[in-house]
């Protein structure tokens, strides 16, 4: 109770600014049609989540991401491991990753187009090649951060060497990876959006796009709320599976790994 | 010499790389319309380079990142001295920026462009958006590990809260600051090449969709070289000058 009393002027802020929104656009403060209420923003969005339009354009863009990232995360995984296990592999590759990597996104969307149209199978690929920098750069340090004692005893028990990466590496460095793939959820849901808006009909990235041709100034922040919710709720629910997931590395009393 | 010879795999790799693609295309393996044999792109690169064509649209790009970096950076080291330093105001503001965190800068570029235009106005304000919040929260961070027997020696010393901030509280938070900000500048870049793309006017980023959209892939590619090579310049010099101000760490002491 004194905890969110001691919240109070925060929270005061934040309701002020949306009164002084809904009172700008209603009293005429602001007489702009790119200035709706926030009550008729809100009404957009329940408008539009009712009427199924935009649950179906969210959950293609959804389908896009988790796609992309469960590609883009293995191939991350498999390549980091690599990269920290065979230093020669690090060498080999390391010149052409580091060149691949400071290229912003959407730049490659247009090459992309080329070879892989504009559907599916291009915005998959763009999610993937963004989720998949992070995710290497936090399994090679995960993999370093493994304590020689742990290696050490695999060998003397005589486990394999294959076992040994399967059954003692990978949990010892899943803090790491984990912390990459959080960092890449966020970069996913943003990455697919910016796929859509740039090429190709489909998501909400497209539909936010449409909607700023059409000047609905309503339906654009509906969309931009519900995605900033969406990217919020979907931080929240990998925490809850990251904590499930390595609760050893919390019981440690270590804090998250990035 | 020895760091180059480490490297000397990883370089030939490259070379053979480029080496194959040429190859590839010459044997008819890979459509020419999709990707020009890598010589051919050089050429175009040189001639872009040579006329001094490449500039304008360089440096329009540039302008964007660096107005917007610092404007984004400026107003995000400030948020975070605040809210790290008076309890008050970190009440204050903490529901607002976790509220407005969340949200995608990207899906705010349709938005902006209702308000501002396709203009400077509307890029710069999309990429300084971008660059806010990661730099307010590595500074929120950073000021709230400053070491507590500091604090207690400049007040010993009688140095006022100014004083204090300027040269005790914004040094020694100076390391987690220059990490938001190396993070917020590739995030500046992102939202650069973007707004341009969404607007269909400006740099790096319009000529590169505006090339492929007119089928002038060998262009395209050259144009994607060159932002390539921003990006990488970009990153680097700021390592660098990350080192030079971060001298007295131990991480970085020679």
């Amino acid at each position: 109770m004194i905890g969110q009393l001691r919240n109070a002027s925060g929270i005061g802020l934040v309701l002020g600014l949306l009164l002084l929104w809904e009172a700008s656009a209603r009293l005429g403060w602001v007489a702009s049609p790119n200035w709706p209420p926030v009550s008729a923003v809100l009404a957009a969005l329940l408008r539009d989540v009712m009427t199924g339009e935009i649950p179906t354009l969210v959950g293609g863009t959804l389908w896009r991401m988790a796609a992309g990232l469960f590609a883009g995360g293995l191939a991350g995984v498999v390549v980091g491991l690599g990269f920290a296990l065979l230093p020669f592999v690090a060498r080999l590759f390391a010149p052409v990753v580091e060149l691949l990597r400071p290229i912003p996104v959407p730049a490659v969307i247009p090459p992309l187009v080329l070879f892989l149209g504009l559907d599916n199978t291009m915005k998959v690929t763009v999610v993937a090649l963004t989720v998949f920098f992070p995710v290497l750069t936090n399994t090679v340090q995960g993999v370093r951060a493994v304590e020689a004692d742990a290696l050490a005893m695999g060998r003397t028990f005589g486990i394999g060497a294959l076992r040994r990466v399967v059954f003692i590496v990978l949990p010892a460095s899943l803090p790491y990876i984990l912390a990459g793939f959080r960092v890449a959820l966020a970069l996913a849901l943003v990455v697919t959006v910016v796929a859509e808006m740039i090429a190709g009909e489909q998501g909400v990235g497209h539909y936010l796009v449409m909607m700023q041709f059409a000047g609905r100034a309503e339906e654009i922040y509906a969309t931009v709320l519900l995605l900033g919710v969406l990217g919020y709720a979907l931080n929240r629910a990998f925490l809850l599976v990251e904590r499930r997931m390595i609760h050893w590395w919390f019981a440690l009393g270590r804090q998250s790994a990035a | 010499m020895r760091s180059a010879l480490r490297w000397l795999p990883g370089i030939a790799l490259l070379a053979a790389l480029i080496a194959g693609l040429e190859w590839a295309v010459d044997a008819g393996l890979i459509r020419r319309a999709l990707m020009p044999p890598p010589s051919a792109i050089g050429a175009a690169l040189w001639d872009l380079l040579a006329s001094g064509e490449f500039a304008e649209p360089l440096f329009a790009t540039l302008r964007l990142v660096f107005a917007g970096f610092a404007i984004g950076s400026a107003l995000g080291i400030a948020a975070g001295v605040a809210m790290g330093w008076w309890p008050a105001m970190y009440r204050l503001l903490e529901p607002l920026v976790e509220l407005l965190r969340p949200i995608p800068k990207a899906a705010l570029v349709p938005a902006l462009m209702l308000f501002l235009g396709i203009g400077e106005a509307m890029k710069i304000t999309s990429v300084a958006l971008a660059v806010f919040f990661p730099v307010l929260v590595n500074t929120l961070q950073g000021v709230r590990g400053v070491d507590s027997v500091m604090l207690d020696a400049g007040r010993t010393h009688g140095w006022g809260t100014t004083h204090v901030l300027r040269h005790l509280v914004l040094p020694a938070s100076l390391p987690f600051i220059l990490a938001g900000m190396r993070v917020a500048l590739g995030l500046a870049l992102v939202l650069a090449v973007l707004a341009e793309m969404l607007s269909g006017q400006g740099g790096l980023g319009f000529l590169i969709l505006d090339m492929q959209r007119s089928f002038q892939v060998r262009l395209m590619y050259a144009w994607l070289v060159i932002l390539a090579v921003v990006g990488l310049a970009l990153n680097t010099l700021f390592l660098l000058a990350e080192r030079r101000a971060l001298h007295w760490q131990p991480a970085n002491r020679p």
